[in-house]
């Protein structure tokens, strides 16, 4: 009985966990979805607000809104830089691209070393959600409660935003034929924009919130970005595919590697291969198939 | 989507036998300084000389893949790690000769790209890229997990090489480095033969127009099968000589920072061989001697590097063309 509670427990974990990665996913979704090509920096943007919640936080829930607010600001400056810094590259192949994004993660990752060193820095959440409650004779922290809270009304929205509102279908018309889109009079230009600042501001939003989690140190960048990677191609980009992928890779970090320890490191990247020669991504933001 | 036309061929420009004879003697001269690095640097510069030089095969696999066949690869470390554990557990049975070490690591590199072959080359492109991140992901983690052979994370410490059978072991810098750059020469010469056979003129038509090329009549996929074999093979040669260099392997080996360099490496190379070589030097050089003069800010100097030869590339070829073309009289074009 206390096995079953503290797999429970860990499950629950893993759902928090998961909600995290469809944050940030979602974010890496959107810009593959305008851009065709992936961001390597997106876990480069999840490290800035992860450090922007550590430098900003002071225990109080004001300090955590505000960095919150800095980091959607942040982040979508962060889209609008990247969509510039690689306009210069189009028509020059996906390659040069994905490149570019890479050499800026590396640079980016040596600024955030050399100002906030090279150890992890453990990023408490504010008072207020700081203590835990009891849940099957386990103690479970209140912050991850009220993140698992806070993520579903995103992902609730992002899909509603984007399934069932006008500027979502813009969007969605956007990435699938930007051409046609272009001829029915949609300013295309802006919802790409659109799209980049979303994306950015979804990583670096996701990094402030998600700190007590998983926080700053050097390498978490390359952690959260592989693992996005893997959940936006299981999940085949749509949002609801995304969130099923993300709370898969959830469970599969944490039930997996406590029930499965030596399997559950090849799970993911076997599922991840397997996906990828049945169903290659090709359209990112369409309907869940 | 470039296609040349029978008119568009361009006829073969006057010099080219010359900038031939010059190329030549370029690369003869590279040859010589590398031979004789030993006599000037220091130690600790020959041993990442001998890092450079494995990785350089690692950089001319993942090439062959990416800029000839046209198939952008991250997994090639995969198969440059498959060749460094065969020697590792070869030499830890007993087996220093280093000849035989390569000659087997060659053989798993080779038997284990015709295993994933099949698989991986069902994809192309942007898909390709990532399921050889995939194949990157598993080999690696497979090193990390399966403990009882590969030490783990931990990994294994190596028994020197020996030359020939019964002779003493090589321990000096100097000799390891002669050594490994020795089978790079023999290594890389197959490697040009290659590239001016049918076969890698094959790849170069896959890369430029696939469908074209298989209704010309090509069996395309068995080409690319045999480039996918061959580049493994050239890999776990790579990965046969770091372990013979370092003594030692483990999981970063053939981690994703070793899969990204050799991509890299290879896009600093724009397709060529040569560019690819001088990359995999640029990157060591950059991250270890570079990195390591700027109080460890090797991780921005990589950066850096990376960006600039993604932006300053179709410069860089620009001014080359025009200075080429003026000092051979031409017309820029």
């Amino acid at each position: 009985m206390s096995q079953l509670a503290t797999y429970a427990v860990t499950a629950l974990d893993g759902v928090a966990f998961g909600l995290l990665l469809f944050v940030v996913a979602a974010g890496l979704a959107l810009i593959f979805g305008v851009l065709q090509v992936f961001n390597l920096a997106h876990g480069t943007l999840y490290l800035a607000g992860a450090y922007l919640a550590y430098a900003l936080g002071d225990g109080g829930m004001a300090s955590l809104i505000g960095a919150a607010a800095a980091g959607v600001v942040l982040g979508a400056g962060g889209g609008l830089v990247l969509s510039a810094a690689l306009r210069p590259l189009a028509g020059r192949g996906h390659l040069d691209q994905a490149l570019a994004t890479f050499g800026i993660a590396f640079v980016v990752a040596d600024v955030f070393t050399t100002i906030f060193g090279s150890a992890p820095l453990p990023t408490a959440p504010p008072k207020l959600l700081s203590g835990s409650i009891e849940m099957a004779g386990h103690g479970y922290p209140v912050y991850r409660l009220t993140f698992i809270a806070v993520a579903v009304v995103l992902a609730a929205g992002l899909h509603v935003m984007v399934r069932h509102t006008t500027a979502g279908a813009m969007l969605r018309a956007t990435v699938s034929d930007p051409a046609m889109a272009a001829a029915t009079g949609i300013n295309t230009t802006r919802a790409r924009h659109a799209a980049m600042a979303a994306g950015g501001a979804l990583a670096v939003a996701g990094g402030v919130l998600g700190a007590p989690l998983l926080g700053p140190a050097p390498g978490a960048d390359m952690t959260v970005l592989v693992l996005s990677l893997v959940v936006v191609i299981v999940g085949g980009g749509s949002i609801l595919g995304t969130l099923a992928a993300a709370l898969l890779v959830g469970q599969v970090q944490t039930v997996g590697v406590l029930a499965a320890p030596v399997a559950a490191p090849f799970a993911l990247f076997a599922v991840m291969f397997m996906v990828l020669l049945i169903r290659p991504p090709a359209a990112p933001l369409g309907p869940p198939r | 989507m470039t296609a040349t036309t029978a008119q568009e061929v361009p006829a073969k420009p006057a010099g080219t036998s010359s900038r031939r004879r010059i190329a030549a003697g370029a690369v003869t001269a590279y040859i010589l300084v590398a031979v004789g690095l030993p006599a000037v640097v220091d130690a600790y510069t020959i041993s990442l000389a001998s890092t450079a030089v494995a990785l350089a095969l690692l950089a001319l696999s993942t090439q062959l893949l990416t800029g000839v066949a046209g198939l952008p690869s991250l997994g090639q470390a995969a198969y440059f790690g498959a060749g460094a554990y065969t020697t590792a557990l070869l030499a830890g049975e007993g087996v220093t000769f280093a000849p035989a070490q390569l000659g087997l690591a060659m053989l798993a590199g080779a038997g284990a790209a015709a295993v994933t072959a099949p698989l991986v080359l069902r994809t192309r492109g942007t898909t390709f890229l990532l399921v050889s991140f995939a194949v990157q992901q598993l080999a690696a983690t497979a090193a990390s997990q399966w403990g009882s052979v590969t030490g783990g994370d931990g990994g294994l410490h190596v028994a020197a090489i020996t030359l020939w059978p019964g002779a003493a072991a090589v321990t000096g810098d100097g000799y390891l480095y002669w050594y490994v750059l020795a089978v790079f020469l023999a290594l890389s010469a197959a490697m040009a033969l290659l590239l001016t056979s049918t076969l890698g003129l094959a790849l170069r038509g896959c890369a430029d127009h696939e469908p074209r090329m298989a209704a010309l009549g090509h069996r395309v996929t068995g080409q690319l099968t045999a480039a996918y074999v061959i580049a493994g093979a050239v890999a776990a040669g790579g990965g046969a000589l770091l372990v013979a260099a370092h003594r030692y392997v483990s999981p970063a080996d053939l981690g994703f920072e070793v899969a990204a360099l050799a991509l890299l490496a290879a896009a600093i190379g724009a397709g060529s061989m040569r560019g690819a070589v001088a990359g995999a030097v640029l990157v060591v050089a950059a991250r270890d001697l570079v990195g390591a003069r700027t109080g460890g800010h090797g991780a921005a100097v990589l950066g850096l590097l990376l960006l600039c030869v993604v932006y300053l590339r179709p410069h860089l070829a620009r001014a080359a063309r025009t200075v080429t073309d003026l000092r051979w009289g031409r017309r820029a074009r």
